[in-house]
């Protein structure tokens, strides 16, 4: 049997988006904050980041050709997998962990359930949260010191904001640009907010999951940011700080795991902003977006049950019911 | 000679083909809080053996006198004894292990293995079986917990320690902390299970391909 | 504060289900419709809540003063069988409707560990009769919180292509693992805040 004969039901549209087409894009808009990942901390960066993207890929083929399904590795979504797990990860880790991160992200937490637009929690942020657990000390500690390329002790500007409550002072100019401590993906946010900005004016991504995202963040910092006080907290620095732009852009606006309506998506971004402020302000561990997302992502099939969309006719149906009321008394 | 087989089937049948963690999936509660050691593994099996065979031992001496209505309260009752008795001498003799338990020591009581191998078994088989299943049954548990402790604890200390010793001597890898946590110990069994499906499946796909080739050669 | 702490550590911190175990076999056993999931959280809230309280006074009233804390497995276990047998005559009496809708849970409630194991941490925290009422209610919270979220996504299983040697209880285990994966990081919150 060669040809193969689809019948699907209405409406049939062409567009000139496919998966592979979508992917590229997110590829493509994550590349300058690769670039300067890349610049920032040196070559072993850019070894973790091959090592996680190669292991995310041979992990899809091989659990694929074990499974006898169709190999889909062409459709990139394991490149983007392995991309962010990398920029979410310190610089200096010993490479094992990559690795492993991502051969669980895309074994775990994606292909088991069936695939691509299978998975309920962002396959990325599952191998980050796994390697996190797994070897905390690696992914606490193995920091490169930006442009010097030594390893780094010490924490990062938001582990001590966690432990001191306050922030090294950091000019805008600073978080921009990244000259600090940090994730591979945390630090140069004008490069991500680049993407993230590319990925929006593209339609690729709703933007009302990170306006959610970092507004929540910003308002509940500003209110509650400051020990003892309030509503004089740095709002600013901590929507610039740590994974927040990262996973706001990128790993919370994954088709797969947020909601269908665009309310539903505002809700999560705006719940995994209250997650993420609850554990950075209150929690064990210094970055909670991670977590904020993840939780999320477990809520949207909720959400998608309770929030649900104007049907057309909806105002139609309105002034029907009005006027029966009117009229039946 | 049908007796005879049928009890050491009764004893056997409990390590794979009514394996109480994998095939019949009860009991899970324990299965995964205690499986972060091999030794915690094994000393929540021997706990388990004692109650279930003693339970099953006197359901089954006891099933002729015992009204369908009330049978449940009864087992119960018949669980519980046992249990206290486990709790009483853990608690003398192995304070350190009573204490890592915890409270799943007193929630054997309510492991689903038990009362349903009460329900199931001993409620309606003689004493003689009901003994062999509970040993059975128990000591297929109790390899269960050993297999999957020492899977944890491999994975999550680069080492499998019996008292004071441990092997292998030093880890050779880095250990991965997150075994043997929760969301470890859920991946584990899970994966646990696929594997044993899997080789499950094979072995049906062999035998139905020889006997496909056994017709075909009449 | 301790109220909140106990609130937040049942619903969260120490999730019954993804982070201290109890009460599995229901959870994966009864989680594959949201109606199904929503029907035992609200059996699962009742009896917790109310069965914590009575076995309490047991403890208090009775283990206590007679010393008897040796037979506490057998006292509680016996509190909570016939505790669940006497709501299930009293709502098949009062309200059959009720008594029809939550059934056959009821009943399956008294084998969940979750029960018995909110119970016995009351204990081992020193837990009074109120914070015992309070602790059972939050960790009944807790594992409803769990099951209905894992109802939200099991149904969704039902369009997808899953591979045979997953279906059912590995794909349960594997999933309710990355759902504890998701909660770990609620651990240690608001522990400098509360006391």
């Amino acid at each position: 049997m060669g040809e193969k004969l689809l019948i699907t039901s209405s409406p049939h549209l062409k567009g000139p988006n496919s998966v592979r087409g979508i992917m590229l894009e997110v590829i493509f808009s994550l590349v300058p904050a690769s670039i300067a990942a890349v610049v920032l901390f040196g070559f072993h960066a850019l070894l973790v980041l091959l090592a996680s993207v190669a292991s995310a890929v041979a992990s899809e083929a091989i659990f694929q050709k074990a499974v006898k399904r169709e190999v889909t590795v062409g459709d990139f979504s394991a490149v983007i997998t392995g991309m962010l797990l990398a920029l979410s990860l310190p610089p200096g880790v010993p490479l094992f962990v990559p690795v492993i991160g991502s051969a669980f992200a895309i074994m775990i937490a994606k292909q088991i359930f069936g695939g691509l637009g299978t998975n309920f929690v962002n396959p990325a942020l599952a191998g980050r949260a796994f390697v996190m657990a797994a070897w905390t000390m690696h992914m606490t500690a193995d920091w490169i010191s930006p442009f010097a390329f030594d390893a780094a002790s010490g924490a990062t500007p938001l582990g001590l904001l966690k432990e001191t409550g306050q922030a090294p002072g950091l000019s805008i100019a600073d978080l921009l640009i990244g000259n600090r401590l940090g994730s591979m993906g945390e630090t140069c946010i004008a490069a991500l907010l680049l993407g993230g900005a590319y990925l929006i004016v593209r339609g690729i991504i709703d933007w009302r999951i990170p306006a959610g995202f970092l507004g929540i963040l910003f308002v509940g910092t500003w209110i509650f940011g400051k020990s003892g006080a309030y509503f004089q907290g740095d709002g600013l620095t901590a929507i610039l700080l740590g994974g927040a732009v990262l996973g706001g852009f990128f790993m919370a606006t994954d088709y797969v795991t947020s909601p269908v309506t665009a309310k539903g998506r505002l809700y999560m971004g705006m719940g995994a902003g209250f997650v993420t402020l609850l554990i950075r302000l209150w929690g064990s561990y210094p970055e909670g977006v991670t977590y904020g997302i993840l939780l999320m992502n477990l809520a949207t099939p909720l959400i998608d049950r309770f929030v649900v969309p104007k049907y057309y006719g909806y105002m139609h149906d309105v002034a029907l019911r009005k006027k029966a009321r009117a009229g039946g008394r | 000679m049908n007796g005879k087989r049928s009890l050491l089937h009764d004893f056997t049948k409990g390590f794979i083909e009514e394996n109480a963690t994998f095939r019949m999936v009860i009991g899970m509660c324990p299965t995964l809080a205690i499986t972060t050691s091999v030794v915690n593994g094994f000393w929540m099996g021997v706990a388990v053996i004692f109650v279930l065979t003693v339970s099953n031992v006197l359901v089954s001496a006891l099933r002729k006198q015992t009204p369908d209505e009330i049978r449940i309260p009864v087992f119960v009752i018949l669980i519980a004894a046992p249990v206290v008795i486990v709790e009483l001498v853990m608690k003398a003799y192995m304070p350190a292990m009573y204490a890592t338990m915890g409270v799943f020591v007193p929630l054997i009581v309510v492991n689903c293995i038990i009362i349903a191998r009460s329900e199931a078994f001993a409620y309606r088989n003689p004493v003689l079986n009901s003994l062999m299943d509970g040993l059975g049954i128990g000591g297929g548990y109790t390899i269960n917990l050993v297999v999957i402790g020492g899977i944890r604890e491999f994975l999550g200390t680069g080492q499998i320690v019996f008292g004071s010793r441990a092997f292998p001597a030093k880890p050779f890898f880095e250990p991965a902390a997150v075994m043997l946590t929760p969301p470890g110990g859920f991946v584990t069994l899970g994966l646990l299970m696929t594997i044993l499906n899997i080789v499950i499946q094979r072995s049906e796909q062999k035998k139905a391909a020889r006997e496909a080739a056994a017709t075909a050669h009449d | 504060m301790k109220l909140i702490s106990i609130i937040l550590g049942g619903v969260l911190t120490s999730n019954f289900i993804f982070i201290q175990y109890l009460g599995l076999c229901a959870f994966i056993g009864l989680s594959e419709q949201m109606e199904i999931a929503v029907g035992m959280a609200t059996a699962v809230i009742f009896v917790m809540t109310f069965a914590s309280t009575v076995v309490a006074a047991v403890e208090q009233f009775i283990l206590i003063p007679l010393g008897l804390q040796y037979l506490r497995t057998i006292a509680y276990i016996l509190v909570i069988a016939g505790f669940v047998q006497l709501i299930e005559m009293f709502l098949k009496k009062t309200a059959p409707a009720l008594y029809k809708a939550m059934g056959i849970y009821l009943p399956l409630i008294t084998t969940n560990c979750a029960v018995l194991g909110v119970a016995m941490l009351n204990v081992t925290k020193g837990y009074n009769i109120l914070w015992s009422t309070i602790n059972g209610t939050a960790g009944a919270l807790g594992w409803s919180l769990a099951i209905v979220i894992f109802a939200g996504i099991r149904e969704r299983w039902k369009f997808m292509d899953i591979p045979k040697v997953l279906k059912g209880f590995p794909l349960a285990l594997i999933s309710t693992g990355l759902m504890s994966l998701a909660f770990l990081g609620f651990s240690g919150l608001f522990k400098g805040v509360i006391k």
